[in-house]
């Protein structure tokens, strides 16, 4: 290979039980290039990072670093060669401050004690570079998610590393903090830094990286220079053939009448929103990552205290004081992180999607398994959801994970669906699937409202788009306006830089 | 800049009082209203036996609190308490003298901790199921050495820990810095990491399975010196005289806001818990309440001080 090659990984390849998860897979990350990992869930990208930071070894297949040649690379020799890896979940500890989260693992000492001036003023560096504008003596448990993130990358550079692999860095940041963090890697890499990026946001791939390797089912699909892709192409080259419409055809519905409407609802970090919700829409809830968007649809749903100067939810006034209070009022609510608050990962496939409608049961009746069979089967069945349905949860991708998540509300036949996130971390092809059954939902009558943080999804997918910032609900959008660029602006409209998130 | 960077330690060591004042101020109040009821606390005397009274407890609840930072627990304490009693009783006496006598205590004490460590980390078996274990077994032990109360400890030996003096007092600070010397290291700190976030901790380096050993380790030197201590109190060893001390360290590192899913919690809140509960039974026996009452006192005043900071939590606004 070329000389500026610092990690060479060859042939490579492993298998867990039995399932081969990479084969065959070889990469070089080049001093001095940001390098793009691509494929959908579950093609193997975890897997390969592990190999190249030292978690896992590799089956088969050998990783030269700095030309010296490793059949495996334990983790102390991947740290002393300078591979940092930022990781997708956050390795920090809450209760520690953000100075000493940052040096964790490499502190500098002084006579066998922790140096906290020297680590004051190398942490201090490293948070400055990536814009995390915080007293470095604060725990980091007081931190919102996307500044946790920027710590958690401000600790991958305190190692100064010549290898930055970061694993959907951007999944949590603002726009504004997203931005800086491109900043950050491309000065890195013009300091010789080589940098593995992996991201399931195109447009970030394509303003950022030179080069991109994709991965399918665990082979290399591709391993190219990005000049002249565009992100129809990244598409291709990741699920293999022609990606049709990622987005449904929008037609609009023939029932636009109102099933929930409220004036001055605050809840959490919602104040005095005023809005309607219409059966047979998808409305979509955007702005800049933080802004109240999740209190929002936890205030509709019950589950934060909330307060309302009016409101009406499907012909009933006042709010849902519970969970169950709305459930049986015909809401539903879908949580974005599913591994914690939408699934009980250890149970089976069938068991989750059964759980909902326990609660309608009478409490002491004995549970009929044959027909709870059934429906599980007519349930999976319809959102396509394959295999074993005895299977535990844990044991699918996160794309088959939500799918499970979305599909236990459908039997208790929901009008209103509060959707979370619901295409975070979800490869392409399951992302087409959810977002063809949101737009059947809207047709069959149902209103959809659903928060996220992709902007094309908004704009391709709802009739409506209401833009959140600080809180407040800052604009509505009709289909006719909608853009990506409308929503941007609306969203960060006077919003100062840096007091985004 | 400068000063800034000096002071990161202290602004660090301040932000973690944080959520704790509210306990020290009740702790003040307990402390005045012992004053108020006997004010021959404040002479030496008064010091000095209320420091002794106190002293075992505040090591039991650190030596509790260490392995509850690190994601465990113990319900060794007592068992450990009453080891090094009775070796103790046994050796101080005897021809290795005080200064050997005691080291084989605080290895021992070390050794049955380091054990137990290994086996919950290397093994990765349930804390609480090792520590249980390891209990019935420790207290065997000190049954066959001692199996009834007995053996001497040198009057010398006592009149210096548990006499006149505040020697007891000044050895907890001891204690208390040289902890805070343990915390100010790279394996003290990983103690928190190991205990919250154990993957991400080794993830970044950090030496998780060691620290949570050590800490194991620490608590049983820890409970050894309470033995230790608690036979020179009473000059003598007793095969079951720690026994109490395993719920009462549980209690005092929750009252002090220690939790129980590991890396949460301080150090300076156990210790203020262990003066609390040891201040409270103080303060019911002057106010001649029935043995019995304090014991339910001691639980509803434990439950109420858990309870407090989830209610003041629930009440504020989510940001």
């Amino acid at each position: 290979m070329t000389q500026d090659a610092i990690v060479a990984a060859r042939s490579i390849s492993r298998s867990f039980f039995s399932n081969r998860v990479l084969n065959d897979v070889s990469i070089t990350l080049r001093a001095g290039t940001i390098h793009a990992l691509l494929g959908e869930n579950g093609a193997g990208k975890s897997t390969l990072i592990g190999i190249l930071s030292g978690a896992l070894a590799p089956d088969a297949g050998d990783i030269d670093i700095d030309g010296v040649r490793h059949a495996a690379v334990r983790p102390a020799i991947a740290r002393a060669a300078g591979i940092a890896v930022v990781q997708q979940e956050l390795s920090l500890t809450s209760q520690l401050s953000i100075a000493e989260n940052v040096g964790m693992g490499a502190l500098p000492r002084r006579l066998g004690l922790i140096d906290y001036s020297a680590l004051m003023r190398r942490a201090h560096e490293v948070c400055a570079l990536v814009g995390l504008e915080q007293d470095l003596a604060r725990p980091v448990g007081d931190l919102p998610l996307g500044q946790q993130q920027l710590v958690e990358i401000a600790k991958a550079l305190f190692r100064k590393p010549r290898v930055l692999i970061l694993d959907e860095p951007t999944s949590s940041l603002s726009a504004h903090e997203a931005a800086n963090l491109m900043a950050v890697l491309r000065r890195l890499r013009d300091a010789g830094t080589a940098v593995l990026y992996i991201s399931h946001r195109l447009n970030e791939v394509l303003a950022l990286c030179e080069w991109v390797t994709v991965l399918k089912d665990g082979v290399v699909t591709a391993d190219r220079s990005l000049g002249g892709v565009d992100a129809q192409g990244l598409v291709r080259l990741m699920v293999g053939r022609e990606p049709g419409d990622l987005f449904p055809r929008w037609t609009p519905s023939a029932e636009p009448a109102p099933i929930i409407a409220v004036e001055g609802l605050s809840a959490g970090m919602v104040r005095d929103v005023a809005m309607t919700i219409r059966r047979g829409e998808v409305l979509g809830v955007g702005g800049l990552v933080g802004q109240g968007q999740e209190d929002l649809l936890l205030g509709l749903y019950g589950a934060i205290p909330a307060v309302a100067g009016r409101a009406e939810f499907n012909g009933v006034v006042g709010l849902p004081r519970s969970v169950p209070q709305a459930n049986a009022r015909g809401l539903a609510y879908v949580p974005a992180d599913r591994k914690r608050e939408g699934l009980h990962l250890i149970h089976s496939i069938a068991w989750n999607l059964m759980i909902p409608s326990f609660g309608r049961a009478p409490s002491l009746a004995m549970r009929r398994t044959a027909s709870e069979r059934e429906r599980a089967i007519a349930l999976a069945d319809r959102l396509g959801i394959k295999g074993d349905l005895t299977r535990e949860v844990q044991a699918l991708s996160g794309g088959n994970q939500q799918k499970v998540a979305l599909a236990k509300w459908l039997p208790s036949d929901p009008p209103v669906l509060l959707l979370n996130d619901p295409t975070r971390g979800v490869d392409v092809d399951t992302k087409r699937e959810i977002y063809a059954l949101l737009r059947r939902f809207a047709a069959e009558g149902r209103a959809v409202v659903l928060l996220s943080s992709d902007t094309p999804e908004l704009v391709n997918l709802c009739d409506r788009v209401a833009v959140m910032r600080a809180g407040r609900l800052v604009r509505v959008l009709e289909r006719t306006e909608l853009s990506e660029e409308a929503i941007v602006s609306a969203a960060m409209e006077s919003a100062v830089p840096g007091a985004a998130a | 800049m400068t000063t800034s960077t000096s002071l990161l330690y202290w602004r660090i060591q301040n932000v973690r009082n944080r959520g704790l004042w509210w306990l020290f101020a009740v702790v003040a109040a307990f402390i005045a209203l012992y004053v108020y009821l006997f004010p021959g606390l404040l002479s030496t005397g008064g010091i000095s036996k209320f420091s002794q009274n106190w002293f075992p407890l505040a090591l039991v609840s650190m030596a509790q609190a260490v392995l509850m930072l690190a994601g465990g627990i113990s319900l060794s304490i007592g068992a450990t308490v009453s080891l090094g009693g009775v070796i103790a009783a046994t050796l101080l006496a005897g021809p290795l003298g005080v200064a050997g006598g005691s080291a084989v205590v605080l290895l021992v004490g070390a050794a049955t901790g380091l054990a137990s460590g290994w086996i919950v980390v290397r093994l990765g078996l349930p804390a609480i199921v090792v520590t249980l274990a390891a209990s019935f077994i420790i207290a065997g032990w000190a049954l066959l050495i001692m199996p009834r109360p007995g053996g001497a400890v040198p009057a010398w030996f006592s009149d210096l820990l548990a006499g006149n003096t505040p020697v007891a007092l000044g050895l907890l600070v001891l204690v208390v810095l040289l902890w805070k010397l343990y915390l100010a290291t790279p394996l003290g700190l990983s103690l928190y990491a190991a205990g919250e976030n154990p993957v991400g901790a080794y993830r970044s380096g950090a030496p998780v399975d060691l620290s949570r050993i050590a800490a194991y380790g620490l608590s049983g030197l820890l409970c050894a010196a309470a033995g230790l201590f608690v036979a020179a109190q009473t000059g003598a060893g007793d095969p079951v005289i720690g026994n109490a001390f395993t719920l009462n360290s549980i209690a005092a590192a929750v009252l002090g806001g220690v939790g129980f899913l590991g890396g949460r919690g301080t150090m300076r809140g156990a210790l203020a818990g262990s003066l609390l509960l040891s201040i409270m039974i103080s303060v019911m026996f002057f106010l001649g309440l029935p043995p019995v009452a304090q014991y339910v006192a001691q639980g509803l005043i434990i439950v109420v001080a858990v309870a407090l900071p989830e209610i003041a939590a629930m009440r504020r606004p989510r940001t």
